[in-house]
């Protein structure tokens, strides 16, 4: 049930020395579909009509260098690095970005490109400021790792020492350490392909070439949704995250301090990857071990208030469905949801007229930082002063969110301090710990119990998912298994960038106790549809929200799940690099995996919920102390930097 | 205050756009127009554009950037000053009249005066080479400069040029006239000629006369249009290529001043035989003098029904053609990149294949043909192939304008056939006693004396036509590193080999004239050189280094050891 928007607004927006596939245009249907004829490197293959010379070489087993291609963007071919030589050309072609349309003759090794090659690298290297032990991405970059494979041993076209831009580390979420940048624009692509957020271009033209932000202003002050996709498409480290590690490590060390962290899914989904594991592979309760062994004090599951967020906004939905439906009141639907704090800001400063549409409700992270401050320092009879809360998040806005001026509901600031994925793991390097050889442990109490629901956050729809299991049980009284085998609601899955389905509510329930506070009787839903949709990286969000705009027919859904990034959670900026459809794929596994060996997989049915309303949130979904804790409102942004 | 300034701006734009299209082709249109407006561009404006084309601010700045005559940082003269640092005019004393501006307007390059009349600017070939030194003031041209003229131009400046005798147009010098310029058409005949034909067959009749590409690559014409023409796509483009940036070369603006409507035709042909509907005319901004002449002509043309619905009452043939302004842009002279610039993007060339014969213009077959080959494809179908075809070589058929500058005593243009050798040009031009000669500008290769028996020709030196000459005294070190800073300058920077290889080669011609530059360091720059020419994405990359090996290879003698300051 997959739907193809018909808006497409960026039609065209890369720059269109950027796409191969424009060929594709003229060629009828049978040559598209045929198979051509290429040597490589004395070996006949057969590969599909366009098939680059790049792609085929990895099917005999060659590896041609790359910089500025990734899997996620569009063509570039800029770099040259990947140059080879086509029979009866003149010059070498980058194997990137040349389609084989006709029989070929293609040597990837010769003299001629070994000398271009080496001479291109150290080309870069004499402009790539700064030395490898002193930079986050030392032992992965890509730079280095080709460096070393074409064995450079001295700087042939010498080495630049003195910098030319200096660093920008103004944003909470990432550093920019442009003198590392080797102009690939991975990151500018990842801006606008993925994101529709266009933080950043390329300046000037020539050697004065550049990457920075309008008007060349800090990347505070510019137009970014601190998503961190430039980070995770970044070959080198000219972008990296802001690290709070030190900062987690001083807490740590602190007696006085009580530091508690809480994971989310899909870093542990994905955190394998850093100590050599197959992406996916689940290292959940490996991870709680490794971390108590760093020295924090509890471990907790984000999922807990994932759970929390479903029984907040699944009220608030209904609420205003209710609203909607027998009170006719204008209410803003669909109700979208505020888990992603990129997405969040993106339409703060891109859709600002929308936000009535955003739920309330706060990201699990911010739930959770308000809890543990709160119910978990009064049920522990510590001085919430003294918690340190830390989370695990996949995500650089993440860094940001915490740090937004609206968080501070329990008297103090809710989230101390993010960790990315990678931080995470590099951590637990420094403590001398190799994750996978660790014995398993649990998560600590109270918030030991999560659903499968809440792990699933982590995937792109998953929010969608949990919601509908939750809201539908709740509303019709009957069992979601009776619709969708094991639970698995397969038309939110998926990586297709915008996904929506339909669900028929046959008839209805008397109203839950949990909700009683909110909405009087369920009658008017029965034999309602309920309609929902899921867009993932912003890109597609903006897609989905032009629609709306033109009242297309998405202003007819009911509820949407937006995430800023590629792949939801999975694919979040704080992620292991690299990341690609293949490894999303993987880790989403490894989370639907983790949730179907879940004894409890729907929200309102995780014990430690449903004590939390019984003895802390005794008012119920939406009610007074939901409303102070878990609650928020948001800012309108302006893009006008002058 | 501020919001009504912004909203200001944004209803300028709106207007512009009914004006110049909502496409993104209009956007270098509009900052044109707003650069002349505001003798800048605010940065409000660069904002409001974004949002008038729902486009990001980031990428509308980065597109400013790419442009030199684009100013963002601060208010321009009234009067733009650039004066030309190319070679031809390097070698005739520009200095001196550099000096002298900056001694009367008491500020230095890339300055402007207080009272907010006069900017001093550099800027590549203008396109005056046989009359160096030349200078734009906004669009006026000026050339042969001497430094006591400065004072004069800048007091008409003030008095905004009212005099309308004062020099500032300048023909070109046309010293040989051969059969393409003594040609003798009417505006309109070949045209009708043509229409008078099946397309097939005019591409038969332009194969028949291997007519190949003027521009510099030599692609043959007939399967250029070929191509386009079997495309079965609807929309097409024909684009005449009239950036002419190459150093050294000034063919294509005679052409444009005295064969334009044979051009025309020719366009009209092409659109004709390829089955295109839209054509334009990229100009490059130096040229801008010209452009209100140009659009007369085309207008005068629509009237008389050459241009337009139904021309010439063929049925269903459409065919309108409208001028584009280049910024600023060497590169933008390779189609590839030129079709970027007017699709209102970086000029940054794209890879190719897939080539513009299919996917060119917004993805449209789009044929590029210079401005000699329209016109000389104009000729071919009024006077037959053979007429064309009798003049040249074997693979490089018909005669050529080339445009001759340097240390010469007849600097100019000359038509000549394919096939002449060096020796004989030089007899022609008057300057027997060169030492070396550039073929093919700066992107080209310089031929020192003992090849002077090489000829003309796309099977030996190929050229689009500019030819310099280095007289005897000439320090071919200056000469490497005037070519060598015009690729620094214009390299889109895309391609890591051409972005800091030029920029390499540059640092060895700074260390070859301190002199402390090894063989061995300048054998590896001349592999560089290599390493360039192959793995560049375009011609321009590609390029870059061989007027540094080519040198460097021919007068290793002279350019090492050097003492500094013993000169
Ligand atoms: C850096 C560079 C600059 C160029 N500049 C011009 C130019 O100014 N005028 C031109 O006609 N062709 C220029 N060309 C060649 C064009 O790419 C293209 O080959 C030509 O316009 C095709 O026309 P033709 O086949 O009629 O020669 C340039 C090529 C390169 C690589
Ligand atoms: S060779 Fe130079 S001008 Fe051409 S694409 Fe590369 S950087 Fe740009």
């Amino acid at each position: 049930m997959s739907h193809d928007s018909q808006t497409d607004p960026d039609q065209g927006r890369a720059p269109r020395s950027e796409t191969i596939s424009d060929y594709r245009r003229h060629t009828d249907d049978a040559t598209l579909r045929s198979i051509v004829k290429a040597t490589i490197d004395g070996i006949e293959i057969e590969v599909p009509f366009g098939t680059t010379i790049l792609d085929a070489a990895k099917t005999v087993g060659v590896t041609i260098p790359t910089l500025c291609q990734h899997d996620n963007l569009c063509i570039a071919g800029v770099c040259r690095i990947c140059v080879v030589e086509v029979d009866g050309e003149r010059t070498l072609h980058a194997s990137c970005s040349y389609p084989i349309t006709s029989p070929i003759d293609i040597r990837t090794h010769t003299q001629k490109i070994r000398q271009a090659r080496r001479h291109i690298l150290e080309l870069m290297l004499s402009e790539h400021v700064g030395e490898c032990y002193a930079c986050c991405r030392n032992g992965h970059c890509e730079l280095q790792k080709l460096a070393s494979t074409y064995g450079v041993d001295f700087y042939r076209f010498g080495h630049r020492t003195e910098e030319r831009y200096g660093r920008d580390d103004s944003s909470p979420s990432l550093v920019r350490d442009m003198d590392k940048c080797i102009l690939c624009r991975r990151c500018v692509r990842a801006c606008i392909d993925l994101q529709e957020v266009g933080a950043y271009n390329i300046f000037n033209r020539g050697y004065e070439t550049k990457v920075t932000t309008f008007l060349d202003r800090p990347m505070w002050e510019a137009v970014c949704i601190n998503c961190g996709q430039c980070i995770n498409h970044c070959p080198t480290g000219a972008l990296h995250s802001k690290d709070m590690s030190d900062d987690v490590w001083a807490a740590i060390d602190d007696p006085e301090k009580h530091v508690v962290i809480q994971t989310a899914p899909a870093p542990r989904a994905a955190i394998g990857e850093c100590f050599g594991l197959e992406p996916g592979t689940p290292v959940t309760l490996q991870l709680n071990t490794a971390i108590r062994h760093c020295g924090f004090d509890r471990v907790f599951d984000t999922n807990f208030a994932a759970d929390l967020t479903i029984m907040e906004e699944g009220a608030e939905l209904l609420q205003r469905l209710y609203q909607a439906v027998v009170e006719e009141k204008e209410v803003a639907l669909p109700l979208f949801t505020t888990c992603s704090p990129g997405w969040v800001k993106f339409l703060e400063y891109f859709y600002p007229e929308m936000i009535p549409h955003l739920s309330s409700a706060k990201s699990p992270q911010q739930m959770f930082g308000a809890v543990i401050k709160t119910y978990y320092a009064e049920l522990n009879d510590i001085d919430p002063f003294d918690i340190v809360t830390v989370s695990l998040m996949p995500c650089t806005a993440k860094k940001y969110e915490c740090n937004r001026p609206e968080f501070h509901d329990s008297g103090f600031k809710d989230v101390d301090y993010v960790l990315t994925t990678r931080e995470m793991a590099q951590m637990i390097m420094e403590v001398g710990v190799n994750l996978p050889d660790m014995p398993e442990s649990d998560f600590d109490d109270p918030f030991g119990k999560a659903t499968g629901s809440g792990v699933i956050f982590g995937a792109t729809g998953g929010v969608m998912e949990s919601a509908i299991r939750t809201v539908y049980e709740l509303v019709t009284g009957e069992s979601v298994e009776n619709l969708f085998d094991h639970l698995r609601i397969m038309p939110v899955r998926g990586f297709e960038g915008i996904k929506y389905a339909e669900l028929e509510i046959p008839g209805t329930a008397g109203v839950p106790d949990l909700l009683k506070e909110v909405i009087p009787d369920l009658d008017w839903l029965a034999g309602k549809t309920l309609k929902v949709a899921v867009a993932h990286g912003t890109a597609n969000a903006k897609r989905v929200l032009e629609n709306i705009r033109r009242g297309g027919e998405f202003a007819d859904c009911h509820f949407i799940e937006f995430m800023a990034c590629s792949g939801g959670c999975l694919g979040g900026g704080g992620q292991p690099i690299p990341t690609n459809r293949a490894i999303l794929e993987a880790r989403a596994r490894g989370i639907y995996e983790e949730d179907e060996h879940s004894s409890v997989r729907k929200s309102f049915e995780n014990p430690a919920i449903v004590q939390l309303y019984r003895d802390f949130l005794t008012e119920g979904p939406l009610g007074s102390r939901s409303h102070e804790l878990l609650h928020t409102s948001y800012t309108v942004r302006t893009r006008m930097m002058v | 205050m501020q919001v009504v300034y912004r909203q200001q701006i944004a209803q300028e734009i709106e207007e512009l756009k009914q004006e110049f299209g909502s496409d993104r082709s209009a956007l270098l249109p509009i900052l044109h127009v707003m650069q002349e407006r505001y003798r800048y561009i605010p940065d409000r404006v660069l904002q409001s554009i974004a949002h008038a084309f729902d486009i990001h601010p980031a990428e509308v700045e980065g597109v400013v950037s790419f442009y030199s005559f684009f100013e963002t940082r601060e208010k321009l003269g009234k009067y733009v000053i650039r004066l030309c640092q190319t070679i031809s005019c390097d070698m005739v004393a520009k200095d001196n009249v550099a000096r002298q501006l900056e001694n009367e307007l008491g500020i230095k390059f890339g300055e402007t005066t207080r009272d907010g009349m006069f900017t001093l600017k550099y800027t590549n070939c203008l396109g005056l080479c046989d009359q160096g030194p030349a200078m734009l003031v906004n669009e006026r041209l000026f050339a042969g400069v001497t430094p006591d003229m400065v004072h004069q131009i800048l007091i008409e400046a003030r008095r905004n040029f009212v005099r309308s005798d004062f020099p500032c147009f300048i023909p070109s010098n046309v010293c040989r006239r051969g059969p393409i310029l003594d040609n003798g058409t009417e505006p309109g005949e070949g045209l009708r000629a043509a229409l008078e034909q099946h397309p097939e067959e005019i591409i038969a009749i332009i194969e028949a006369s291997q007519l190949r590409g003027r521009g510099g690559a030599g692609f043959p014409t007939a399967f250029k249009w070929q191509l386009a023409a079997q495309d079965p796509d609807e929309q097409k483009y024909v684009v005449c290529n009239a950036d002419e940036g190459e150093p050294g070369t000034f063919k294509d603006r005679y052409l444009l001043t005295e064969h334009f409507e044979a051009v025309l035709d020719g366009m009209t042909i092409a659109a004709y035989t390829i089955g295109a509907s839209q054509g334009y005319i990229y100009l490059r901004i130096e040229y801008l003098y010209l452009r209100d002449t140009l659009l007369a002509a085309i207008t005068r043309r629509r009237e008389s029904g050459l241009l337009g619905d139904k021309i010439l009452g063929k049925e269903g043939f459409t065919f309108d053609i409208d001028i584009r302004m280049g910024a600023g842009s060497y590169v933008c002279g390779e189609e590839t990149a030129l079709i970027q610039s007017l699709e209102g993007e970086r000029g940054e060339p794209r890879n190719r294949p897939p080539f513009p014969v299919d996917t060119g213009f917004f993805g449209h077959p789009t044929i590029v043909n210079n401005v000699e080959t329209f016109l000389d494809a104009t000729l071919i179908v009024v006077k037959g192939p053979e007429w064309f075809s009798q003049h040249g070589t074997d693979t490089s058929k018909g005669t050529k304008l080339f445009s001759i500058s340097g240390e010469c005593e007849r600097p100019g243009i000359y038509e000549l056939p394919f096939g002449t050798s060096i020796h004989d040009l030089l007899k022609e031009v008057g300057a027997e006693d060169a030492k070396a000669v550039q073929i093919g500008g700066a992107a080209g290769r310089c031929v020192s004396r003992d090849h002077f028996d090489r000829t003309l020709g796309f099977e030996d030196l190929s050229t689009g036509g500019s030819i310099i000459v280095f007289g005897p005294e000439t320090d071919m070190l200056e000469v490497a590193r005037n070519f060598s800073d015009f690729f620094v300058d214009e390299s889109c920077g895309q391609c890591t080999p051409c972005r800091i290889g030029n920029v390499k080669i540059r640092e060895c011609i700074t260390m070859l004239e301190e002199g402390r530059c090894s063989s061995a360091y300048l054998n590896e720059l001349i592999k560089l050189g290599d390493t360039m020419r192959l793995a560049s994405k375009c011609g321009l990359g590609q390029a870059g280094g061989n007027a540094f090996r080519t040198i460097a290879g021919a007068f290793t003698d002279e350019i090492l050891g050097r003492i500094p300051g013993s000169d």
